[in-house]
């Protein structure tokens, strides 16, 4: 089943960067829409990033296009969720 | 080729992933056909032309090479052949006639190119996240059917909600960037394997 709703969507980027970037639950489970991802999460590297938006695709049932992908929503969580939703809930 | 378990009986011709994917998910399989030979099952990971082990430069690999080499492994191996394939390893084995494909998280010739493409333009460069693969290598790929025809069984992990005959709950090895021990997922699979092949 595709995820559907904001929740269910912020739960599965949560669960994307922690199997994407291998952090602790603990770590994504304190993630907020504040929380700074790209520069700041030293895991996230642009090869990482590459695999993030590939999961998010598999698990949404998305199609990010490259032209899409920029550094603001890469620049928080609450970005990265805002943008996923955007196109998971149509 | 990395052999386990007993020389009789039916054997595991089991491919890994492609390319970076392959280097993360190794530990998996290999955990995967060692609880299988505890229970008495064979297995064997031949290398394909390019990777793992392969003493040819990865950017001189086709896939018409890959397909020979897996027909070639499946002659060398005892008892009915089963195939098992990571991924976009499953796009490799369309010359051979196994007794079973047991696929785990198949992708198309064309997502797996899609991926690629991705990780190049990440990596700013001519490579692959490392791999040099031949122009002719990502046509190959692109336009690679699923084997089709033999008795088929896809498994998927739990946050994946395309179609499949069993969801596993885990993540998914070939995307963590750091190596994971995933021994609870390898158990799960290799029950699921073992089963599909007694039934």
């Amino acid at each position: 089943m595709v995820p559907e709703g904001m929740n269910a969507v912020e739960a599965t980027v949560r669960d994307v960067l922690r199997d994407v970037l291998s952090l602790p639950q603990a770590q994504v489970d304190g993630f907020s829409a504040d929380t700074e991802l790209f520069g700041t999460l030293p895991e996230l590297d642009s090869m990482a990033v590459a695999g993030v938006l590939t999961e998010l695709e598999d698990r949404l049932g998305i199609v990010i296009e490259d032209d899409e992908v920029d550094g603001e929503m890469l620049e928080t969580f609450g970005a990265l969720t805002r943008f996923a939703a955007e196109r998971a809930l149509v | 080729m990395l052999r386990l378990g007993p020389d009789h009986g039916p054997t595991i011709l089991a491919l890994p992933a492609l390319f970076e994917e392959a280097n993360r998910s190794r530990t998996l399989l290999v955990a995967m056909l060692r609880r299988l030979a505890d229970r008495g099952i064979a297995g064997a990971i031949p290398d394909l032309p390019g990777q793992g082990d392969s003493l040819l430069p990865t950017r001189q690999a086709r896939l018409s090479m890959w397909r020979d080499a897996v027909a070639a492994a499946a002659t060398t191996l005892a008892g009915p052949v089963h195939l098992v394939a990571l991924r976009g390893a499953a796009l490799a084995a369309t010359a051979i006639d196994p007794a079973s494909c047991w696929y785990l998280s198949p992708l198309t010739g064309e997502e797996q190119v899609r991926e690629l493409r991705r990780l190049r333009i990440a990596g700013a460069g001519d490579d692959y996240a490392g791999n040099i693969i031949a122009d002719a290598m990502i046509d190959d790929l692109a336009h690679a059917p699923l084997p089709d025809g033999a008795r088929t069984r896809v498994v998927r992990l739990a946050g994946d909600p395309r179609l499949a005959d069993n969801h596993l709950p885990g993540a998914p090895p070939w995307r963590a960037a750091e190596p994971v021990a995933a021994p609870a997922l390898a158990d799960a699979l290799a029950q699921d394997i073992a089963a599909w092949i007694a039934g």
